[in-house]
């Protein structure tokens, strides 16, 4: 296995996100009170509550069990939760702090999920694995759901291993290429009366973000001609029902705009296997310029020449040094799609609205 | 100032011994400051009329103020006892740290003191237990034994982590179980891991009495035999001068010697 040098994501801020798409009304974290502070901002856009235990010196040395019972209980007052998760620490894990015992000590009326992940359990994934896995176990999430979750996330893990983020040593952030030179392919390519087709490959709440191109691409068909193909994971039935959710007000939003979606590949926490199912159909009925946004590296078989869309600028930098030059950042998506409830234009959407109003192409 | 760890297997000896030889070396006048280093914070109490002081971790967590109560013990032995979490909860080795940390800030960079004794507890089982003398809060280390296997491997063991910090071993302290062979075998494993042989201090049911009564063997027999030990124990350790990163033996070398000397 590859030793990465870059920072990236770690199990504790997946287990916070994955807390949120179990719907938690608050997340609860057991360690020092800069932890996970960035991710917290963010799910506290996406109308969580987030608090800290902020765990200090001396609760390293003698434990930290009584903070953690006063937190559930003024969490209990204040908030009046339904479901709670509390997140384990480095510092709260390595000092061997028994959540269980904690939540039985409080007697708070809230479910309440303990996960005891922190940062050196390996993978981003395996923090969103043990949350799903102690969720059953508390019967907030069938067996079964949980367990198509895990291979999920296990195959994403695979995935980043093999093609991405974590298939290389380092990875400088790259902001991708200019948006205007893609923008003006896509409008050209329609107005030559030849086809584009539209993947969507995107990871949960970030489809808010990259949907947009879809919206974009079928604003310009419809103004100055070509053909499209759209294929997206968006199965209304798959998931979790926040990530149902997402699927139907995308799908929503598509079909207010025109965008006739002619494969659904999966659900939208289906990314790792989704593509293949992209990649299959476009072989079977290929399209002149293809344009792959969310996770385009999920999609076997992406070629030189297409125009792949994605959020992470570690992720572009890899897509750019394999020689995908035609890779585009839409870098805010995530901290703009954390409460969305409808798709919002992204920057390479508006780029080719402006190419076809504008008539540069 | 002599700054000196005291390790060894849990059991061996090691308080006693520490309380004895501070006991010894108060005596002659050094200032001497005993600091224990188990979370059990029993380690003090024989220079203490047989009481258990505050740790200093309590003191901490309870008070922000810097400065703390140091008591006051035999022949004017300065202790200290760090304490810890209760079993089960926590983290006692960062605690050795910082507790560390704070009486080398708030004291032993301001005071004049002739010898500090740690009295470290158990194997080096984590860093935080290693803190005296990573951190070169202590900077020569005795390690206790007795002819016993065990023992044996335990101080074979620590001396593995002393090689791998770098630290100066001052020699081996033999604290008798009364086994066949056994000052010799201490001093063959001495030689064999390239160190001296401090002292030998024999079992003696006196021991246990003065324990009985919270007191040191120095401060309860003065004139015994047991006594001498201690003292002569404390004056091999304040002339010492050789000190060595120890060469730890392969543990399963210490059987074959064993069977060589120890019957």
């Amino acid at each position: 296995m590859t030793d990465v040098l870059h920072p990236r994501p770690n199990p504790i801020v997946a287990a916070m996100y994955t807390l949120r798409d179990l719907d938690a009304d608050v997340v609860i974290i057991h360690g020092p009170a800069g932890c996970g502070f960035m991710a917290s901002r963010r799910l506290e856009e996406a109308g969580v509550r987030v608090v800290t235990t902020g765990m200090r010196e001396g609760d390293l040395i003698f434990g930290a069990e009584e903070k953690l019972i006063n937190v559930l209980m003024h969490v209990e007052k204040e908030f009046h939760p339904k479901l709670v998760g509390i997140v384990g620490t480095c510092a709260s894990m390595i000092i061997g702090e028994n959540l269980d015992s904690a939540i039985k000590k409080a007697k708070i009326q809230a479910t309440v999920i303990p996960v005891d992940i922190h940062g050196c359990a390996g993978p981003n994934t395996s923090g969103a694995i043990r949350t799903l896995e102690v969720a059953a176990q508390r019967g907030v999430v069938p067996q079964e759901e949980m367990e198509r979750q895990r291979d999920m996330l296990n195959r994403a893990t695979l995935l980043e291993q093999e093609k991405g983020m974590t298939s290389r040593t380092y990875l400088e952030p790259h902001n991708g290429a200019t948006k205007l030179e893609v923008a003006l392919e896509v409008v050209c390519t329609l107005r030559r009366g030849m086809s584009v087709g539209v993947v969507l490959n995107a990871k949960k709440e970030t489809a808010f973000g990259f949907a947009d191109v879809m919206r974009a691409v079928e604003y310009a068909r419809k103004k100055v001609g070509g053909r499209t193909v759209h294929l997206g994971n968006l199965a209304l039935g798959v998931g979790l029902p926040r990530i149902r959710r997402y699927a139907a007000e995308i799908t929503r939003d598509l079909q207010a705009a025109g965008v006739d979606l002619s494969c659904i590949t999966g659900g939208l926490d289906e990314y790792p296997v989704a593509g293949e199912i992209a990649a299959h159909f476009l072989d079977e009925r290929p399209v002149d310029l293809r344009v792959i946004a969310g996770l385009p590296h999920a999609i076997p078989g992406i070629r030189a020449d297409d125009v792949l869309v994605t959020d992470q600028p570690r992720e572009l930098r890899n897509l750019i040094d394999r020689g995908f030059a035609r890779s585009v950042g839409e870098i805010n998506t995530h901290a703009q799609v954390m409460n969305a409830h409808s798709i919002l234009p992204n920057e390479l959407g508006q780029t080719i609205r402006q190419v076809v109003d504008g008539g540069l192409a | 100032m002599r700054q000196i760890a005291i390790y060894g297997k849990g059991g061996i000896g090691k308080s006693t011994i520490s309380a004895n030889v501070a006991a010894a070396m108060a005596e002659k006048g050094l200032v001497t400051w005993y600091v224990g280093c188990d979370p059990k914070s029993d380690g003090s109490m024989t220079l203490m009329a047989g009481r258990r002081i505050d740790t200093l971790l309590e003191q901490m967590k309870n008070q922000s103020e810097s400065r703390y109560e140091i008591c006051t013990g035999y022949a004017g032995v300065r202790c200290v006892e760090i304490g810890g979490p209760l079993a089960g909860v926590g983290c006692a080795g960062r605690g050795i740290i910082v507790a560390c940390q704070a009486l080398r800030r708030d004291y032993f960079s301001k005071e004049s003191i002739d010898v500090i004794i740690y009295d470290v507890p158990g194997d080096v089982v984590c860093g935080g237990f290693a803190a005296p003398l990573r951190e070169r809060f202590a900077d020569e280390v005795y390690i206790v034994t007795s002819g016993e296997y065990l023992a044996l491997f335990a101080a074979n063991n620590i001396a593995k982590g002393l090689k791998n910090l770098n630290i100066r071993l001052g020699g081996i302290i033999c604290n008798s179980r009364e086994v066949p062979n056994e000052e010799q075998v201490s001093k063959e494993f001495s030689r064999k891991i390239g160190t001296a042989f401090t002292g030998f201090i024999p079992r003696d049911p006196i021991v246990r009495e003065c324990e009985n009564k919270g007191e040191t063997v120095i401060e309860c027999v003065p004139g015994s035999k047991q006594a001498e030990a201690y003292r002569r124990l404390a004056d091999s350790i304040l002339s010492n001068e050789r000190f060595t990163v120890p060469e730890p033996m392969a543990p399963e070398t210490i059987r074959e010697m064993l069977r060589e000397l120890g019957s």
